[in-house]
């Protein structure tokens, strides 16, 4: 529900807002914290052993130095109930890999990262996920925005009875930026849902058009990182005037040593479909 | 104890303070001399509207009242020979000598200054100018006929723009509804349309206030001071009056404007006995706005009605009602429609020269519904209330009068329901519960006047809320909806134990709350005086908003087991002149508030949901200010230059769901904070054919939360946010002008015309109503877009009368 008041109140203030232009604004400066992107992301028929977990700080907000690896850390993850433990090895450039992962489905792991003499630690259980039932273009206006862009069109069959949480992140090919959407089944239990992408030109964006490619990535996620990533997504798309008053968003990452320096960043276990479609 | 059980236990109690105050009242004072009354109406007769504020005094002694919001007045005075003056800015002063040996009743009609073309009117209103000696003070009035003068934004009169003209008011952005009255919130102003609550005080999603100026008799807004026959909300109540319809003649007025056309129509009914006033105004069906390009759609409507009908001298009756809708459709795909609905019956009764009494029962609504065709469901929400009000105004003495009175409201929720409309929709029937409440109250306050000098008012409200059963509400584990999650420092929603189901007849939650009103005048000289007071107030409803802006889709929610009532105590101090045979007058005041039991958000909360309670902490906030307001009221110049220094602030500690609070539980900036607020308002009438009027007004940014750092996740770049309204948008500034033409009229004519040009925003600022932080889609890198809404509007509209 709330996705739809936004995509209302996005419209509304698009209709009233009598112009945009960017600006220079001077923002606070804080030092940097460690960023921790743990995504150990399952994809549905494979083994799920490999598996990276990337580091990094984070910059000023109108930073331009993207690179800001962190090399000097040790990560493993550990199997809360067998404890085996899966060590990710430092490549040096801001990753760290596994070849030896094993995903169990509604398993607990625990994330433990050393970094600058001080324990990070977090716990998250994998979540799987249905298939995709289907993966079809149209050229449903939204909004009367404009009503003959193609847009690309996900469904899927929610699991009746109980609570599921989604992830689906599209990207189309040659894009910089990806698109995050996500949804949860409390108004539609148990039936079968659609999730879209269409890009506006209202927005700047180039419209699709007949060969584009769309990555497509549909992730089966826990309530937590459902509410952090919703948070993180509703924030990324600005926040205009009647937008949500912005917040702080902490993931799950804790600093034992010291809380005050928790991590950015999420410790996320999921199973993942991955597909792509090409505009006809 | 059952639900009628209570509400006759009300009733009961009601009565017999009522009897014992009419009783105790009614017996005549021990005096001396004997005395007597002369009461009466003061009507404008032209039109035959009553007169609300005229000064009806008896010559030479400081014996004299203002009527009422039914021009009725009564002053009495000892056995004698007396001359009384009816006194009205714009009105040439009435005297008529009168030999006070018996009660008598006097109705005064009195005509306009200027009639004829030739003359110029060179006044303010009366209802601008202060009294100084009465101990109403943090007062702001506007006659209609000013607000006219002021240039607005596409030519759209408009009064809640203009009041935020005035010391003490502040706007929430440009393009969006809703005013701050000395730091308060959007919903702690008590908006009254003829006396029915209104819960949205705007059209276009801002651009125009529902209130129809042509249908508009007079309004009130009340800062601080506010009288003790209101209640309900925590910072101010807006009284806005409705025209009662003009009883000498059918008359049109209307307007041609550029977004919208307005008529009103108005005339006597039933012979002498009635009148009646009909305003209808309306949008265009394709608006000027960016979405024109495209098949989307914004529009509004409303319409005024106002009878009334004068059973016997003594009794008379009136109906009023409103109706305002705004629609909005985006293509096939969403539809969006809001507004308030409201109808009032009045009675008057006059029971004698010294007693004047009213009964009102009212009805108030708002609603808001979206249909998503799209997905095929549509979503609906509303509020209404159901209002029996009594209020009395006893002329006790020269130096005693008072009001008195009770109130009791019932509310009903429908925070939301969610419909399929087709087989095929891709969601479930879902409806959040309804709530329901009774908000009673009972009042008595006394207007005394201690020596010549020293005027005081004191009095008090008590107000109780009862949250009605007729559902079920959650339980949390030690009762503690949200609760503080120390590993991640965050506040994180409780999961539910189980559920209590109250029956219909069952009390969820009560509360009582007893809510003193005082001040005080002292008269320091013919021309100055000081003034202070004091104000407690209850609010029990609340608006649920975390967005930058309130938008029309926030919705109300009662106070109840989880929420509690906001408290509201203010003091305040004034210092008040005169000078230049009142051609000018100065107001200086200052004010300290507080509101207990302020709902503060926890980050990342969800509005949308059936408990409430879960997404929110109770917090507190604080405001201080200085206002200083100097005004012309007479002269072929009148305007105003009002400023204001002020600072809103609010806390949130973590409470009993423990933890830091927000923004580490130190007090910060809410996002009605304006450090300066400054604007200067002038109205040149050059002769009888030009006027010219113009604005300026500055303002501090609204404070505002910005980034403070990004880091890397998902292939994007995410903001980090810095603590809560710690940054500000840019200050508020832009300069208006307007020109009003009016042609060449005959005396004899009755159609009267004028044009009216306006430039809204001349020097053409940005200015920003927010700025949003989001990577650039080509390059990727971190940009800061600032939203404007109005840049420089030109506007003509064409007004007339018949």
């Amino acid at each position: 529900m709330n996705r739809y008041l936004r995509i209302i109140i996005f419209l509304s203030a698009v209709l009233i807002t009598a112009c945009e232009d960017v600006i220079d604004v001077d923002v606070q400066t804080v030092p940097p914290r460690l960023t921790i992107e743990a995504s150990l992301d399952w994809e549905k028929g494979t083994t799920g052993n490999e598996q990276t977990i990337k580091l990094s700080t984070s910059t000023p907000y109108f930073d331009i130095t993207s690179n800001t690896g962190v090399n000097d850390a040790t990560v493993k993850v550990t199997n809360d109930d067998s404890l085996d433990e899966f060590v990710f090895v430092n490549q040096n450039n801001g990753t760290y890999t596994s070849s030896s992962f094993v995903p169990v489905v509604n398993q607990s792991y625990t994330l433990e990262v050393l970094y600058n003499g001080e324990r990070y630690s977090a716990t998250e259980t994998l979540t799987p996920v249905v298939d995709i039932a289907e993966v079809f273009q149209s050229n449903q206006g939204l909004g009367g925005l404009d009503n003959n862009a193609l847009e690309v069109n996900v469904s899927f069959d929610d699991p009746v009875d109980i609570n599921n949480y989604y992830l689906i992140k599209f990207k189309e090919q040659g894009d910089l930026l990806p698109r995050l959407d996500y949804t949860d089944d409390e108004f539609r239990d148990g039936n079968r849902i659609e999730v879209f992408y269409e890009k506006y030109k209202e927005a700047d964006e180039d419209e699709f058009i007949p060969g584009d490619i769309v990555d497509i990535n549909f992730f089966g996620i826990s309530r937590d990182y459902y509410n952090y990533v919703k948070l993180l997504i509703i924030q990324s798309g600005g926040n205009g005037l009647f937008g949500q008053t912005p917040a702080i968003v902490k993931g799950n990452c804790i600093n034992i040593d010291n809380t005050d320096n928790y991590a950015h960043g999420y410790f996320r276990l999921t199973q993942v479909v991955r597909t792509n479609y090409t505009f006809q | 104890m059952n639900k009628k059980g209570q509400i006759n236990g009300y009733t009961c109690i009601l009565l017999n303070i009522l009897t014992y105050f009419t009783f105790s009242l009614l017996s005549p004072p021990i005096t001396a001399q004997t005395n007597y009354t002369v009461s009466g109406i003061i009507l404008d007769k032209e039109n035959g509207e009553t007169l609300f504020g005229a000064s009806v005094f008896f010559k030479g002694t400081t014996n004299g009242v203002v009527t009422n919001e039914y021009g009725f007045y009564s002053i009495t005075a000892p056995k004698g020979n007396y001359t009384l003056i009816v006194s009205y800015i714009g009105y040439p002063e009435i005297t008529r000598e009168i030999l006070l040996d018996r009660n008598q009743k006097l109705d005064f009609k009195i005509t306009e200054a200027s009639t004829k073309l030739n003359e110029v009117v060179l006044t303010g209103e009366e209802t601008e100018r202060i009294n100084l000696r009465k101990p109403e003070m943090s007062v702001l009035k506007l006659n209609i006929k000013t607000i006219k003068q002021i240039p607005v934004v596409l030519g759209e009169v408009d009064i809640i723009k203009s009041l935020q003209m005035l010391p003490g008011v502040a706007s929430s952005a440009e393009g969006t509804s809703g005013f701050h009255v000395r730091g308060g919130a959007v919903d702690q102003n008590l908006v009254l349309l003829d006396e029915a609550i209104i819960y949205n005080t705007s059209h276009l999603l801002g651009y125009v206030s529902v209130f129809n100026a042509d249908a508009v008799k007079d309004i009130k807004l009340y800062k601080g001071g506010i009288p003790a026959r209101f209640g309900g909300r925590a910072s101010s109540v807006l009284d806005v009056r409705q025209k009662d319809g003009n009883s000498e003649r059918i008359a049109l007025t209307g307007g041609i404007g550029i977004i919208s056309s307005r008529l009103t129509v108005e005339g006597p009914l039933f012979g002498e006995k009635g009148s009646f006033m009909v305003a209808g105004r309306g949008s265009y069906a394709t608006l000027f706005l960016k979405a024109s390009k495209s098949d989307t759609d914004i529009g509004f409507y409303d319409l005024n009605l106002k009878t009334n009908y004068r059973l016997d001298e003594n009794n008379k009756l009136f109906l009023s009602g409103y109706f305002g809708r705004d629609k909005l459709s985006f293509g096939d795909d969403f539809g969006v429609g809001y507004g308030n609905a409201s109808g009032n019956l009045r009675w008057n009764h006059i029971f004698n020269n010294k007693l004047f009494s009213n009964l009102s029962i009212i009805y108030g609504k708002y609603d808001y519904n979206i249909d998503f065709n799209i997905d095929e469901f549509e979503w609906i929400s509303s509020i209404s209330n159901i209002n029996l009000k009594y209020d009395l105004k006893y002329y006790l003495s020269n130096t005693f009068k008072l009001d008195f009175g009770a109130s009791s409201i019932y509310y009903d929720f429908n925070p939301g329901q969610i419909t399929p409309t087709s087989e095929n929709s891709e969601v479930n029937l879902l409806k959040f519960d309804n709530k329901r409440a009774f908000e009673n109250a009972l009042y008595i306050n006394a207007e005394h006047k201690l020596t010549d000098k020293l005027t005081a008012q004191y009095g008090f409200r008590y107000s109780m809320f009862n949250r009605l059963g007729g559902q079920e509400i959650s339980n949390y584990a030690n009762d503690q909806p949200v609760i503080y999650n120390n590993t991640l420092g965050v506040y994180q929603r409780s999961s539910e134990t189980g559920l209590t189901n109250y029956d219909n007849n069952k009390t969820i939650k009560k509360f009582g709350n007893l809510e003193p009103r005082a001040s005080l005048a002292y008269q320091l000289n013919e021309s100055s005086s000081v003034k202070m007071g004091y104000t407690k107030a209850a609010q029990y409803i609340h608006l649920i908003s975390n967005t930058n802006a309130v938008s029309p889709l926030d919705v109300w929610t009662p106070s109840g087991k989880y929420i509690k009532p906001q408290i509201s105590n203010q003091i305040a101090l004034g210092y008040f002149k005169n000078f230049k045979n009142k051609s000018y007058s100065l107001e200086i005041e200052s004010y300290y508030k507080t509101v207990d039991n302020r709902i503060d958000y926890i980050d990342g909360s969800n509005l949308i949901t059936n408990t409430i309670e879960t997404e929110i902490l109770k917090g507190e906030s604080r405001a201080y200010g200085l206002e200083l307001l100097i005004r012309k009221n007479q002269g072929k110049f009148t305007g105003w230059f009002a400023y204001t220094l002020s600072k809103s602030e609010q806390r949130t500690s973590g409470g009993d769901a423990r933890g830091p609070g927000i923004n580490n539980g130190k007090w910060y900036n809410t996002s009605n904070d304006r450090t300066h607020d400054f604007s200067l308002t002038g109205t040149y009438q050059l002769n009888d054919k030009w006027a010219f009027g113009a604005n300026f007004v500055f303002q501090t940014g609204r404070p505002v939360t910005y980034p403070d750092s990004q880091y890397e996740y998902e292939e994007l770049s995410i903001a980090n946010f810095s603590d809560r309204n710690s940054d500000r948008l840019t200050a508020y500034n832009r300069l208006d002008f307007s020109a009003t033409y009016k042609p060449n009229r005959k005396l004899d004519k009755k159609w009267k015309g004028e044009w009216v040009f306006g430039i809204y925003n001349i020097y053409n600022r940005k200015n920003a109503a927010a700025v949003s932080f989001g990577q650039n889609l080509e390059t990727s890198v971190n940009e800061a877009t600032r939203s404007s809404i109005y840049g420089i509007m030109p506007s003509v509209t064409y007004n007339f009368k018949f």
